[in-house]
């Protein structure tokens, strides 16, 4: 009985957890604290995401695409996508957004997640 | 296909209620609704003793005509100072030198710029503004003597067509179209619709840009530009006078206030998805404007060029053809690129370090009014955001409470429904939001719901 209840705990914990991980409301008055970028890297990063993300993604929600704060898939695949396009979303080209701009938009996204 | 999911796409309507606790903003600022029961308020100002005015807007999408009014708000209530006719909406109003000024949308015989005296009396100062169309005479600011005020187009993207005919103005002005500010050479191309002004089912009309509907352009056309001008920041003495273009290419330029360091912003509601030429994924823009500056509608979108682009191409459609064989100048660079859909209308500088974040525009956004401009997956705008306008970083500033964003009507809540203008008090340190109130969206249009309009206060604590 003590094993189940442990283990139900468990996974209680593990999936409040991963709800609140997944939340897409990122922005400031939801987090209760100014975001900071900690380094250039991250404030270039909302820079770049502000002239071709925001529009679509508003703060990382759903609007006109769909939320990315809480996309569960690795900075890397969200770069591919950046790069190639997926369905109604636009390709960037590296004369649009350069390799290290695309990398501080993850830095910034990751930045936004764990703020 | 994933439906739509927009802010105004509302099954059951309740009666509007407030509840404060229901909206976020950042620790150590409060919000209050100094009214609500108002009908579309769109704007407020203070007179020089600090009193509270709104204007009604008496027209909404969705062709609901009523009385616009300047109503004083006080303690004691609410008391009219003076009332227009039906040629709404009444879109701002501004309080200077003794007297306030009004932008008269003009949906019905064209836009004015009205002065109205503390006892009410109504003084044209300019009339027959191009404002019969999709956008009106808009917001208005004065500066050294001037009034600036924006001017809406006619239509989405230069071409005249059934959706026009679906805003309900068509109709009523078969000839009106666009007006470019100065002349401009046409590409020629032609956009076939279904010709929704006959009775004749199966009949087809070309309608070319700048051109009222039916009416083919051709290659090397040239379209001679006029003043008054749809889609242009716009100025005439404060006295009254000659009308002039100041900025143009701009599609339906909303909101515009001058910053601490004395130069002019505008938003710009950008493109939708509909009509005979659909432009896909145009964020709104927040412009400094600059006199004499083409801003590129309608062959640009955020300063990037739209023909044949895969950013603007509506998914089942083909690439955007473009209108203009030449371009007056390359548009500048934005100062923000704000949400697809988001209306981003009226705005303000913070100007206080009462109230903090100085120099910073804060933007109230009307919110999405999908299906009718396009799909979204998930409700756009319906808040206040701020703006860092030398970065471009947009930040929220006043959201709805719960997991996902909308209006109040939609979140079943007592929060904020469609923020309309921000204005700051006379002294910086109150942020006032006005709110219009419920507007639904139905398949067959725009449902604005009366008596559901809120003026809120912000202060930091």
């Amino acid at each position: 009985m003590k094993k189940i209840m442990l283990i139900a705990l468990i996974s209680f914990g593990f999936l409040s957890l991963m709800l609140h991980a997944c939340s897409s409301r990122k922005a400031e008055p939801h987090k209760g604290e100014e975001f900071q970028a900690k380094d250039e890297h991250v404030a270039n990063g909302e820079k770049m995401f502000m002239e071709h993300c925001q529009k679509c993604h508003p703060g990382g929600e759903a609007g006109l695409g769909p939320a990315i704060n809480s996309n569960p898939a690795p900075q890397f695949v969200k770069r591919f996508q950046m790069r190639h396009g997926l369905g109604t979303m636009p390709s960037f080209t590296e004369k649009e957004i350069s390799e290290d701009n695309l990398k501080n938009i993850s830095d910034y996204l990751k930045a936004l997640k764990s703020y | 296909m994933r439906k739509s999911k927009g802010g105004g796409q509302i099954d059951n309507l309740r009666q509007r209620y407030i509840n404060t606790a229901d909206i976020l903003l950042l620790p150590g600022y409060n919000i209050e609704a100094v009214a609500q029961g108002l009908t579309f308020p769109s704007s407020v100002t203070f007179d020089e003793k600090g009193n509270l005015y709104v204007v009604e807007t008496g027209y909404a999408y969705g062709e609901v005509w009523l009385e616009p009014k300047l109503i004083r708000l006080d303690k004691a209530g609410q008391s009219v100072i003076a009332k227009g006719k039906k040629n709404g909406p009444w879109t701002s109003v501004r309080f200077h030198d003794g007297n306030f000024f009004v932008s008269e949308g003009g949906a019905m015989e064209g836009g004015k710029i009205l002065r109205i005296s503390p006892e009410g009396r109504i003084t044209a100062l300019v009339e027959g503004l191009p404002s019969i169309g999709d956008h009106h005479t808009n917001n208005l600011v004065i500066k050294d003597n001037y009034i600036y005020f924006g001017q809406g187009t006619a239509t989405n993207a230069a071409v005249v067509g059934p959706d026009n005919k679906e805003f309900g103005w068509l109709t009523r002005r078969k000839d009106f179209h666009d007006i470019p500010c100065g002349d401009v050479v046409l590409t020629g191309e032609n956009f076939e619709s279904e010709d929704v002004l006959t009775e004749i089912v199966g009949d087809k009309a070309l309608t070319g840009a700048f051109s009222s509907f039916g009416t083919k352009t051709s290659p090397g056309q040239v379209i001679k530009g006029a003043v008054p001008c749809t889609g242009a920041i716009l100025r005439i003495p404060v006295d009254g006078g000659k009308v002039e273009a100041y900025a143009w290419g701009l599609r339906n330029p909303f909101g515009i206030a001058i910053s601490p360091a004395g130069k002019i912003y505008a938003t710009e509601n950008a493109y939708d998805d509909r009509g005979t030429r659909p432009v896909w994924g145009a964020g709104d823009v927040l412009w400094e404007i600059k006199e004499n500056m083409w801003y590129g509608w309608p062959d640009f979108s955020e300063g990037k060029p739209i023909k044949f682009d895969e950013e603007f191409k509506v998914p089942t459609e083909t690439k955007v053809k473009p209108l203009l064989q030449k371009h007056p100048n390359d548009p500048p660079e934005p100062a923000a690129i704000l949400g697809v859909h988001s209306s981003s209308c009226g705005f303000d500088f913070s100007r206080s370090p009462a109230f903090g974040f100085e120099g910073e525009a804060f933007i109230a956004q009307f919110g999405d009014m999908a299906p009718k401009v396009g799909k979204v997956l998930a409700p756009v705008g319906f808040k206040v955001v701020r703006v860092d306008v030398n970065t471009g970083v947009i930040r929220d500033f006043a959201v709805n409470k719960g997991k996902r964003n909308g209006p109040a009507s939609q979140l079943e809540t007592g929060g904020l429904e469609r923020p309309i203008s921000v204005v700051t008090d006379t002294d910086g340190s109150a942020l006032y939001v006005v709110d219009f109130g419920i507007l639904k969206m139905t398949d067959k249009g725009p449902e604005p719901q009366v008596n559901t309009g809120v003026i809120w206060k912000i202060t930091r604590k």
